[in-house]
């Protein structure tokens, strides 16, 4: 009896210091909403915890609009993400498939050859990439940010296909290949079909990497036409900021692909993550 | 028949070894290259020796760079693995997992820029310190972006505001598919409490523990975006780590050989942490 009463007042303080810390999580973001519709003024001279007393979105979007080109860079991230994760998630698929079930000499070797993508930091990739892009006319350029992301994604998306592979049986395949389908059309109407779960956990979980990405981004455009969203996004300047309430308008804006992908992966979140820590 | 499909099976995999070969491997090793010269970006190359990477460590401004990241790192290893380790065994006996997991995961939804942004507003003049102002903390009500060396914990607080939720969620799912065995035995033997935290539930963990603690370390070592966007490194460079120095050394000021050369080094100890992250993912590949 006494245990019982002792375990349940344990549950609840726990319960209430999750809940101050939740409150705490997420003051950040109820500071975002609440000013990203004030006027400049009314940030700046008023308490910033006070609820909006004008309601200002367009002038905010107006004053936006003309510091940065946030349409042309919202498409082109949309550009690069499905695009440039497509590409880097066939490739890897192929490569997956190679390895672990066509059985190539070496696999292994060759799997590591490609995750070693994965190991060092962007940073060394930086310059030879800018001077090669320079050359090669790919600098500024739509194409350009497509392949490096492509070629980004593809060493750990490489890995989580081929763990998935690797945990399929290989009867439906065997049966597959003794009514005589070729290796192409087991991949296609076979291997594509079973492995849409692990597919699509890579495909948000990449596209979230390139759409959240600045380094490339700012690095490889210097136009308009090409620059992705936080590139354009990190212009209006974190350190000098001036505008505050239209800068937060922006991060509302440009954070809502990503929160719809999460809402829609959140459930998965758990299991795509069992996969990659096993 | 499988011998004469043999070369075509490599078409699957060269498109990846080609992508994979041209962009990252071919990079690593032109940026070892240029690390040993005096590139400005034009003309001919200069071969120095070492003394860019020498530079690193002589040079105020660098030591100085190297300093804040290894306090990026230190915090990085200490924050990001207690704290979510202690949310975590708090959600796994709330009443409100799931509710409490979204949120606390939720900053890892929006990217670093993004953070960077709502962080810069909040931390400088009419934000948190205005509020913290009006509170009675006169002496809080500053710009704790722009004051050397506390802008740095500040950014890491920010930074941990946004990750911690990763590594959270990491370890809930090392804690909720733990074998229920020993911890029963040890509860019928009397241990309870912070007892059995420390003698059957953490030696329990210690896998998903390794991982956080590594993967932890080389997010320390490559954060870039937050600081860009929040202080660009600044006042006065005081709150630069490599990652922002090199981006400036090759950038701003052209010196491609000292760029390089901080990739490099990052690049060796970053390597080193791999190393046993790697060999504890693949561990399970030699049984096959």
């Amino acid at each position: 009896m006494m245990q019982t009463k002792h375990a349940g007042v344990g549950k609840w303080t726990v319960n209430i210091i999750l809940i101050i810390l939740a409150v705490i999580w997420i003051f950040p973001f109820l500071y975002v909403i609440v000013n990203a519709v004030k006027s400049s003024a009314e940030y700046s001279t008023g308490n910033f915890w006070d609820l909006p007393k004008s309601f200002s979105i367009s002038e905010n979007w107006q004053y936006l609009t003309q510091q940065v080109q946030l349409g042309s860079g919202f498409i082109n991230s949309i550009l690069y993400g499905a695009l440039g994760g497509g590409l880097g998630i066939i490739m890897a698929a192929l490569a997956a498939y190679a390895i672990e079930t066509l059985k190539i000499k070496h696999g292994l070797l060759w799997f590591f050859i490609i995750y070693s993508g994965t190991i060092f930091p962007f940073q060394v990739y930086l310059i030879p990439i800018f001077k090669a892009y320079n050359k090669v006319g790919l600098y500024d350029t739509r194409v350009g940010m497509i392949l490096i992301y492509a070629a980004l994604i593809i060493p750990f998306s490489v890995f989580v296909l081929r763990n998935f592979l690797m945990g399929v049986s290989k009867e439906m395949l065997e049966s597959a290949r003794i009514d005589g389908a070729s290796d192409f059309y087991i991949f296609r109407k076979i291997y594509m079909p079973m492995a849409r779960a692990p597919l699509a956990a890579v495909f948000l979980f990449q596209f979230t990497w390139i759409w959240s990405d600045l380094l490339f981004g700012m690095t490889l455009t210097k136009s308009e036409s090409a620059r992705p969203v936080m590139a354009a996004v990190s212009l209006l300047g974190g350190a000098t900021i001036q505008k505050v309430p239209p800068i937060l308008l922006a991060a509302i804006i440009v954070s809502i692909p990503t929160i719809i992908l999460f809402v829609l992966s959140h459930r998965n979140l758990e299991k795509g993550f069992i996969v990659t820590t096993k | 028949m499988k011998r004469a499909n043999g070369w075509r099976n490599y078409l699957y995999i060269a498109p990846a070894v080609l992508f994979v070969f041209c962009f990252c491997i071919l990079s690593i090793i032109f940026t070892l290259f240029i690390s040993f010269t005096d590139w400005t970006g034009l003309g001919r190359f200069k071969f120095v020796g070492f003394s860019n990477y020498v530079a690193v460590f002589q040079d105020k401004n660098f030591l100085l760079s190297c300093i804040n990241t290894l306090v990026w790192v230190a915090a990085g290893l200490i924050i990001p693995v207690v704290f979510p380790l202690l949310f975590a065994i708090a959600i796994t006996k709330s009443s409100f997992s799931t509710l409490f997991k979204n949120i606390f995961y939720f900053p890892n939804a929006v990217s670093g820029v993004i953070v960077g942004l709502i962080m810069t507003s909040l931390l400088s003049m009419y934000g948190l310190p205005q509020l913290l102002g009006m509170l009675g903390f006169e002496n809080l009500d500053k710009n704790w972006l722009n004051i050397p060396y506390v802008n740095t914990g500040v950014m890491i607080g920010a930074s941990v505001w946004q990750g911690i939720g990763m590594n959270m969620l990491l370890f809930i799912i090392g804690l909720v598919n733990m074998p229920t065995e020993p911890i029963e035995a040890a509860k019928m033997e009397g241990a309870s409490g912070i007892g059995l935290y420390t003698k059957i539930i953490l030696p329990l963990l210690k896998p998903t523990i390794i991982v956080v603690v590594l993967m932890s370390l080389v997010n320390s070592f490559k954060t870039f975006d937050s600081i860009w966007i929040m202080t660009g490194g600044g006042p006065y460079r005081t709150s630069e780590t490599l990652a922002v120095t090199m981006y400036k050394e090759t950038f701003s000021n052209n010196h491609l050989g000292m760029g390089s050369a901080i990739a490099v080094m990052l690049s060796v100890i970053i390597l080193f942490i791999s190393i046993f992250y790697l060999r504890k993912t693949f561990t399970r590949e030699g049984s096959h």
